[in-house]
């Protein structure tokens, strides 16, 4: 079975049982939905980042205090901010199920989660050879709002990376990402490569998670 | 004045400012309008080089400058904006040039986007662009630029702010990306349609591409625009270069490619990212005494919306009758109990069965008709992208509607009447939008065509006045009953020719009105629509449910050559074999979507031997609905409801919580049983049978949070299981669910929050609930919440999934019940 649809079955609380048929074609069909709505974008750009004697992580003169990151970034000499948004037309094909069949929509919902995943983790190793050919590594990504990183530094990282322009994608006063199937991250840069980079599930500390791979 | 000068002559815009800017310094992240006063000499000196490399056009650094995005504790904005007029001033002094320098005041997109798919509200960002705006004028910029917009809703609140709080100018650019679409979907014509609707004085194409992939985009400008076009690239495409982002076309090979830019018809070049004085200087060499392309007039006639445009005229176009409430119960019952859910429906339903554009009527006595047209329009506008047509003779409901609307809207309508046209035309004027003419007037509907000709020309002439052109009408040619006006068809058939031959104007028809009072109207419908559409008919106003009105619009367009290689109707019909479709008038509009030509015949069989029970517990929707038809012939439908419908609900819910049913599964068979309710629920409407309602709850997504689906799935397993849900939406304000609960003696509240940044409006929602409604009890959901935390709030009940809240909410009322008898 394919990767995503594997991960869409496990958004929908199906936990290690198999699908049904039916919830198996409507995934089918959310994904071709998905496939016309879509409207997958991403940005990056690299910085330099100091650690400093205080723990704090400092990109620019943003200065980070999070535990978490600090572990995830350990050895990291610079790293990758990333950004992606799967469009508006996503939000709007969600709202549009929801009014009429919520068991689809709630179907379409945990595709879209599945393909945002696809998509950054496929940006992400794009990313990663070429870097690889200099010498370097990537980390697993890492979002605010994952452990200790707080919510409230999605703020000037999407700024840094001016996404509102480069890709559509803003915040609301809430820090809700909008359009809502949309990522921002931290990847470390280090020379010493380490565990799978994209890896993002494993890596959380909430072992009991319903959701959990 | 530059408006004298415009599609005149070469214009010339300045360069990039941000990309120079970083090279003096400015940190990532730091805001570079507060350069103004930190740095005014930097400032100062960038203007000072592009007015000696030849710019004609200025742009203040502004682009952050407005309430939404400049959060800078420091400075004011007002210090802000008028330093950086003031800086392109005196850098013109300093030049000492004898060139008429214009400043610009540049204005920029909030950050944000608006609802209803982000946060902000259409106001609040024209309340932020008019302050700038204001500032501009009163700092004394020559005009106003709006630029790299990539949302027309937000373009359309700038715009309107600028025009209606000064009197500058209005230039607009958009950012385009390579496949010629804004980042929110809408593609050129739509973007030009607007624009022109709002009347800017320029528009065109700025940042995002280079000059080389702007030339597509050119084109498609070009071909549309009647206005004169502004093209501003960037120095190329945005690479990464050790970490930053360089543009790298050079100063020569920019130039080369902006004269091949003005040859095709640009009248205002500049650059955007990653241009500096060198490229423009290049330019201007290379660029001057090019004579510029005399700006034509087009005639297309669009209507649009933020993510696409229709143009009538070629083929005819299909307009969805569907939401009014004129002879439909149910309509008007959705109207009056604010089931909006119920009128998005019916716009979906017609979107996938056709339709090209919606018409929006909700008018009904003793309603209050502006709110609700403005609140209808914003919802349709979060589901479908079909461009919509505004129907009301309320004009304060027309202009709510027409300020709110997210693109070029079709408005429906003006008449010959003098008094209807002092009405509508001056909106039209202002908001833009194709206006249907009706040919009536003071005489009432003349009987023959040449009455209704020259009413027509009437409309055209008056709204000609009004700057309105010919292409933004379209007449209505007026279908009459032929059962009581023996020539009505041949009259509007006769009217629909003569509009297209001699006036050369659109048209357009309510086309079933021509059947009242006739048995099988369908029939008389469908071939009058054809005869219709081969005399010209641009747009029939329908309903695209009908099988019949389909039918005949593919047969038309396949024969007439409209249709390439009959693909569409092939793509419709294939497999079919022409059989009539039993029973498929009366379920199409459940089926709206996932309606297979064949679907009605294997339904009917399959659900002989289904029980509605088992249909319920599979999941199956159509098979539900089928079934409880046949049943209740035959049964009444409490006994189904008690019999059937909950024991099939019981045994699913049962299985959820077991594990051994999933989420979807379990919504799958809510589903089923909703569909099965609406049978059951028309059924007894007619006999007045009454089912007991279990207690009404008010259901919201708290303020700032604007995801609803956890909401909505909790409100499908209510809804079945008998309760009365008021649902408020999402991103609800707590004052809003405290007056709602007060107001309807609300006993239960269900309250969803996605994030902790959210979840502290819930624990404010709570505070208010029990400061103002003591007895209502609060059960709260949501991905971030717990036990602990919903302890923590003050929530009577923490559902960790729907089927708790179910239980919850069964438990609450029947406390209630015992407390009634009690008492």
């Amino acid at each position: 079975m394919e990767k995503r649809i594997k991960e869409a079955v496990r958004y929908l609380g199906f936990g290690k049982n198999a699908a049904d048929e039916r919830t198996l074609s409507l995934i089918g069909e959310a994904f071709a939905d998905l496939e016309k709505e879509a409207d997958p974008r991403f940005v990056c750009r690299f910085f330099d980042i100091t650690h400093e004697a205080d723990g704090k992580i400092r990109i620019g003169t943003l200065k980070i205090s999070s535990r978490s990151l600090e572990r995830n970034l350990k050895g990291c000499g610079k790293i990758v901010l990333f950004g992606a948004t799967l469009g508006p037309g996503v939000d709007r094909l969600i709202t549009r199920t929801s009014v009429m069949d919520m068991a689809k929509a709630v179907i379409v919902q945990a595709c879209a989660a599945a393909m945002l995943e696809e998509y950054c983790d496929s940006r992400q190793l794009e990313i990663g050879e070429e870097l690889e050919r200099e010498g370097e590594y990537l980390r697993p990504r890492f979002s605010p709002g994952y452990g200790d990183f707080d919510i409230h530094y999605q703020e000037p990282l999407m700024r840094m990376l001016d996404c509102a322009k480069t890709i559509g994608l803003t915040m609301t006063d809430s820090y809700m990402m909008s359009p809502s199937k949309s990522v921002t991250a931290v990847i470390g840069v280090s020379r010493t490569q380490e565990r799978c980079p994209v890896e993002g599930c494993e890596a959380c500390s909430k072992t009991d998670c319903e959701y959990r791979r | 004045m530059i408006r004298d000068r415009l599609g005149k002559e070469l214009l010339y815009f300045d360069g990039g400012m941000g990309t120079l800017l970083q090279e003096r310094g400015l940190e990532p992240g730091e805001l570079p309008e507060t350069w103004n006063i930190t740095h005014p000499d930097v400032i100062r000196g960038i203007h000072r080089s592009y007015i000696d490399a030849g710019s004609d056009i200025v742009l203040t650094n502004t682009f952050g400058a407005n309430a939404l995005k400049f959060h800078d504790g420091t400075f004011s904005l007002n210090e802000i904006v008028t330093s950086a007029v003031e800086h392109v001033k005196a850098a013109v002094r300093d030049s000492g040039t004898d060139r008429k320098i214009y400043t610009a005041l540049d204005m920029g997109p909030t950050g944000k986007l608006l609802k209803p798919m982000g946060d902000l509200d259409f106001e609040t960002a024209y309340e932020a662009f008019r302050e700038v705006a204001v500032l501009g004028e009163q700092a004394g910029a020559d005009l106003i630029h709006i630029e790299t917009m990539s949302d027309t809703y937000e373009l359309k609140a700038a715009v309107l702010a600028a025009k209606e709080n000064t009197s500058l100018p209005v230039f607009a650019t958009t950012i385009f990306d390579e496949r010629g679409k804004l980042l929110t979907g809408a593609d050129v014509p739509s973007v030009i349609a607007m624009l022109e609707g709002l009347r800017v004085d320029a528009l065109g194409i700025n940042c995002g591409l280079g000059p080389e992939q702007m030339l597509p985009l050119l084109e498609q400008f070009l071909r549309y625009s009647s206005t004169p076009v502004i093209v501003k690239p960037n120095a190329g495409l945005p690479k990464q270069k050790n970490g930053q982002t360089v543009y790298d076309v050079s100063p020569e090979d920019f130039a080369a490619v902006m004269e091949k830019i003005v040859r095709m018809g640009a009248a205002v070049i500049g650059g955007c990212c990653g241009t500096t004085p060198d490229h423009i200087r290049a330019m201007r060499t290379r660029c001057e005494g090019m004579p510029v392309l005399p700006v034509t007039e087009k005639e297309d006639t669009i209507v649009s919306s933020y993510g696409q445009s229709v143009l009538l005229g070629t083929g005819s176009k299909i307009i969805g009758e569907r939401i009014n409430p004129t002879g439909k119960k149910r309509f008007k019952q959705a109207l009056k109990e604010h089931d909006l859910e119920y009128i998005l429906r019916e716009g979906i339903s017609q979107q996938d069965a056709g339709a090209h554009i919606l018409d929006v009527n909700v008018g009904l006595p003793d309603i209050d008709e502006p709110a609700l047209m403005k609140e209808v329009v914003q919802q349709l506008q979060s589901v479908t992208s079909l461009p919509l047509q505004i129907d009301t003779v309320d004009v304060t409901a027309m202009e709510a509607a027409l300020r709110i609307y997210n693109g070029k809207a079709m408005v429906n309508s003006v008449s010959g009447k003098q008094e209807s046209m002092d009405k509508v035309f001056p909106l039209i004027r202002k908001y833009g939008g194709v206006v249907i003419g009706l040919t009536l007037d003071e005489d009432g509907i003349p009987s023959d065509a040449e009455g209704r000709i020259r009413i027509a020309r009437k409309i055209i002439g008056e709204a000609e006045k009004y700057g309105i052109r010919k292409k933004d009408i379209v007449i209505d040619a007026l279908a009459m009953t032929i059962s009581s006006e023996p020539d009505g068809a041949k009259v509007t058939l006769e009217t629909l020719r003569r509009l297209r031959d001699e006036l050369g104007v659109c048209s357009v028809l309510g086309v079933s009105n021509i059947s009242f009072g006739l048995p099988n109207r369908p029939v008389v419908n469908a071939a009058f629509y054809t005869m219709a559409m081969m005399n010209g008919l641009s747009a029939g106003i329908i309903n695209p449910l009908s099988e019949d009105m389909m039918k005949a619009w593919y047969a038309y367009h396949a024969l007439m050559n409209l249709d390439a290689n009959c693909e569409n109707y092939i793509a419709r019909f294939a497999g079919s074999t022409g059989a009539p479709a039993a029973g498929a008038g009366s379920s199409a509009g459940m089926s709206a979507g996932e309606g297979k030509p064949s679907a009605g015949a294997g339904m009917s069989s399959a659900s002989r031997e289904m029980t509605l029970h088992a249909a319920i517990v599979k999941g199956l929707k159509e098979e539900a609905h089928g079934v409880t038809e046949k049943m209740v012939q035959t049964e009444v439908p409490l006994d189904i409801i008690n019999q059937e419908l909950i024991p099939a609900l019981n045994q699913v819910g049962d299985g959820f919580e077991k594990g051994t049913v999933f989420l979807p599964q379990l919504l799958m068979s809510a589903e089923a049983a909703k569909s099965a309710f609406a049978v059951l629920k028309e059924k007894m409407d007619k006999s007045g049978e009454v089912q007991e309602k279990k207690g009404s709850i008010v259901l919201a997504t708290v303020k700032g949070d604007i995801h609803d689906i956890g909401k909505n799935i909790v409100k499908v397993l209510l809804e079945n299981y008998s309760f009365d849900v008021i649902d408020l939406g999402k991103d609800v304000p707590p004052e809003v669910i405290v007056e709602t609960v007060n107001e309807r003696k609300i006993r239960l509240v269900g309250l969803s929050a996605l994030m902790t940044t959210t979840v502290v409006s819930m624990e404010e929602t709570i505070r208010l609930l029990r400061e103002k409604a003591p007895r209502c009890r609060v059960m709260v959901g949501g991905a971030v919440l717990n036990q602990d935390y919903a302890d923590m709030i003050g929530a009577d009940f923490y559902g960790k999934d729907a089927m708790q809240s179910v239980h919850y909410a069964q438990e609450v009322f029947a406390e209630n019940a015992a407390d009634q008898e009690e008492s």
